[in-house]
């Protein structure tokens, strides 16, 4: 254990009496009363807009860096790739006009959009997007590097279309492009991305202030539809009070990823309507299937059913439960709670028939999650005699000895990642989760060319691994953002790994 | 006194490159590596040894260890393997906010230490003097971060009187505001760091009651406690100046914990951060740095004690 321990929570005190007058707006959490924008003419194109974020990024380089701190602000904004997603997670053209996808499902045809130019005034060309793409099929460190294996050919017939062939058909390669992997550079710039940028996107970086904030400013050359704010900073607190904090001060127009138990603190000041929005945030308690016992389905079925859902869910404060691991969002979803009932009776049964009354288990847990998941396992498990021991971890810790070594009973992370049912069909993953029936069904289900068969296949996948009990999955996360009046526009959903600007507004005053 | 300095000189090099083996091969033990940071979880194996070999990782510890003693030889801390700013750079902006953290808490500290230290050694045997060493030893005791959220409730909550953490985005170009927010997290390692320094000050002042050269003065006709402000008081500076430089390494372990519980934008914070993404070059040149600072203050204390001191002068010749 390092000495040097995270105590962002303890600033958590501060939150001590903050009464504020005014009306009391009942808007209904996540009531979708999502305003067109200019419906009402009175956006401000002047207008800046501050949003609180909470986690900054290390370096602006997206192409090496992972994390949602850089696909939050970047993708869309500062750069655009030739397919993007919306926020809930469908497909659309960006820079490609459109896209063909052969009937065998192994080549596909984009048409770029015309006039599109880089930050720095040059033309962007079918040719700028083959290197892009040679370079995260060639090069391992580069993100989205695995995602391109399956590319055998990526050309550029003429200067407006380009064409990728791969080796088999791949239901994921589409949506793989909406992220990092998809997106576009100039070919052989020499831009420093770590602290700079030459994207295509509707804003541009403005200036970062390390460990404060970034500004972005309207590209007004932009190919496209014009951004409605002429400049947007994102404000970085780390602290979830001191970022309600700073809402209430005006300091921010609006505060993404407000702490559930702190949100009654901005509806009551009648100053902000609070949005909820849905996210693919997997609520993953892992548990390590290649080690006894827990490589007894009793005894992980036990680990399930004594965990009351409903009641976790409560406690956490947002998201709803999830039963499998396929989220809402994503093909494939399908509401499977049937299969896990609360029942520690039950529960206790299947251990006695396991043989395991008594069991002493570990659960390995990066330190920033908090410590209500933990204390609601602690006393879900202990009313079936399994004694929880808690290890709170740096995320570095987690990472080496969970994710590297699989050296761990239980573990619980956040697996935010769209469409990853992947990692379920891979036996080297850190689950250990190795069942050739439920391999199989996610092959066929890359390789299906109807989006409807794959998703089918997909759900039948993840019910086997449900019914298996191979992890639990404890919520689906949900993100609440707090708007002032005035702003329109802001997008809802998945907003934790995305944040698209160019639709938002604010009128003037 | 030339001989002097430049022996404490050899000590103090061979100490700084002692600590370096130290810094760099202890943080090696950490579980985890910033490439594994950098690739995230859905990275395959391959990716992460990718990146390794890209940032170097992969050469043997001892080579990395010469590039990075070599660079700092040339007055270069590296880079960051996160962000690829330049460490120097990046320490001088932080130090804005931790030096005058330090000097503030070293301030409070005094003016606490000095007269409630003198008057307790002066009250001893009273009920005064008792109250006084038992309240030094309770403050003493204290964990940083649990005074620090005493302070924070009285003096931001129900006083209202000092911000309860941050530190103000325009920094010294607003001084009364940038003071302002170091306040609090001063007076925090301030307090608990005076209590301890207290306890020296009225054993040393005693000590020095004790002495000849006091005795003497008070049989050529001051009183007990004349002789003692006039002849033991400079005896007690000289001891006080050299627990200050064992002090200087207790401040900066405190400003570590108090800029988190603040949330001040200083070195300390940085150094938590840095571990936490396991930048290593990173936190081994910033742990470096802090202990080289350590080791001047205490080489400076040294040498200044030489130069005081008449009875160290005589001996050196």
């Amino acid at each position: 254990m390092s000495p040097f321990r995270s105590t962002r929570r303890s600033a958590r005190l501060a939150a001590i009496g903050i009464l504020a007058a005014g009306a009391l707006i009942l808007t209904a959490c996540g009531g979708s009363s999502e305003p067109q924008t200019t419906s009402t003419g009175k956006a401000d194109p002047k207008a800046g807009l501050t949003v609180g974020l909470v986690l900054e990024p290390t370096n602006l380089d997206i192409r090496h860096t992972s994390g949602a701190a850089l696909e939050q602000i970047l993708v869309d904004n500062i750069y655009e790739g030739l397919v993007t997603r919306t926020q809930d997670n469908k497909i659309e053209d960006r820079l490609a006009k459109s896209h063909e996808i052969s009937p065998d499902g192994l080549t596909y045809t984009f048409t770029l959009n015309e006039g599109i130019a880089f930050h720095d005034g040059t033309a962007l060309t079918s040719a700028d997007v083959v290197s892009s793409y040679e370079t995260v099929k060639s090069d391992a460190t580069v993100q989205g590097n695995a995602e391109f294996a399956g590319v055998t050919a990526i050309t550029a017939p003429d200067p407006t279309t380009v064409q990728i062939t791969l080796a088999k058909p791949d239901q994921n390669f589409l949506f793989n492009l909406t992220g990092p992997a998809g997106l576009v550079f100039k070919t052989g710039d020499t831009t420093d991305l770590k602290t700079a940028e030459n994207g295509t996107g509707p804003f541009t970086l403005q200036r970062w202030a390390k460990g404060s904030s970034i500004t972005f400013s309207r590209n007004d050359d932009y190919w496209g539809k014009k951004a409605g704010l002429a400049e947007v900073t994102f404000q970085y607190i780390p602290d979830f009070t001191a970022g309600v904090n700073a809402a209430l001060d005006g300091s921010v127009d609006v505060l993404t990823a407000v702490d559930p138990n702190l949100v009654s603190q901005l509806k009551d000041s009648g100053d902000f309507t609070i949005t909820t929005g849905r996210t693919t945030d997997k609520a993953t308690l892992a548990f390590n299937n290649a080690k006894a016992p827990l490589n007894d389905k009793r005894v992980r079925e036990a680990l399930r059913l004594a965990v009351d859902h409903e009641a976790l869910v409560e406690a956490v404060g947002a998201g709803q439960p999830l039963y499998g691991p396929i989220p809402e969002l994503d093909p494939g979803y399908e509401d499977l709670s049937k299969l896990v009932p609360y029942d520690p009776d039950k529960a206790k049964a299947l251990l006695k028939e396991a043989g395991v009354e008594k069991l002493d288990l570990s659960l390995t847990i990066p330190s920033f999650y908090g410590t209500t998941v933990a204390q609601v396992l602690v006393s879900d498990y202990a009313k079936i005699g399994v004694s929880l021991e808690v290890d709170r971890v740096e995320f570095a810790t987690w990472l080496e000895d969970v994710y590297k070594n699989h050296d761990y009973e239980l573990s619980f992370v956040l697996h935010v990642e769209p469409r990853d049912f992947s990692n379920w069909a891979n036996p080297e993953y850190y689950f250990g989760y190795d069942n050739k029936q439920v391999q199989d069904l996610y092959a066929q289900s890359q390789a299906e060319l109807d989006p409807e068969k794959s998703a089918d296949l997909l759900a039948q996948a993840a019910r086997i691994v449900s019914e298996d009990d191979a992890a639990d999955w404890l919520y689906n996360g949900a993100t609440l953002t707090a708007l002032t009046a005035g702003v329109k526009g802001f997008p809802k959903d998945s907003i934790n790994s995305r944040i698209d600007l160019a639709g938002v507004t604010k009128t003037a005053g | 006194m030339l001989r002097y300095a430049l022996t404490r000189g050899v000590l103090l090099i061979a100490g700084l490159l002692v600590s370096s083996v130290i810094i760099f091969f202890t943080l090696r033990v950490f579980p985890g590596d910033v490439a594994q940071l950098i690739a995230g979880t859905q990275a395959s194996p391959e990716q992460v040894e990718a990146i390794r070999q890209s940032l170097g990782l992969d050469k043997p510890l001892l080579a990395q260890y010469t590039d990075w003693i070599g660079g700092i030889l040339h007055g270069d801390l590296g880079t960051s393997q996160l962000s690829g700013a330049s460490v120097g750079a990046e320490l001088a902006e932080k130090a804005r906010v931790t030096w005058p953290l330090a000097l503030m808490s070293m301030t409070i500290a005094m003016l606490i230490a000095a007269p409630f230290g003198v008057l307790s050694a002066m009250l001893r045997g009273r009920a005064g003097g008792t109250a006084l060493s038992v309240a030094a030893q309770a403050v003493a005791a204290i964990p940083v971060i649990w005074a620090g959220m005493m302070l924070v409730v009285v003096f931001a909550h129900w006083l209202g009187w000092l911000p309860a953490q941050g530190f103000p985005r325009t920094g010294w170009s607003t001084p009364a505001k940038a003071f302002e927010s170091l306040l609090l997290p001063a007076m925090t390692i301030g307090i608990v760091e005076g209590a301890m320094l207290m306890r020296f000050v009225r054993s040393a002042t005693l000590q020095a009651a004790g002495q000849d050269f006091v005795r003497t003065a008070a049989a050529k006709g001051l009183t007990r406690r004349q002789a003692l402000i006039r002849h033991g008081i400079p005896a007690v500076g000289l001891s006080i100046v050299t627990v200050l430089g064992v002090q200087v390494a207790g401040i900066i372990v405190g400003s570590v914990v108090v800029e988190q519980l603040f949330t001040l934008p200083g070195i300390g914070r940085m150094l938590v951060a840095d571990v936490g993404t396991r930048d290593l070059v990173k936190v081994q040149s910033e742990l470096l740095v802090l202990t080289g600072f350590v080791l001047v203050i205490g080489f400076l204390v040294d040498l200044v004690h030489h130069a005081i001191d008449p009875r160290q002068r005589e001996e050196a010749g």
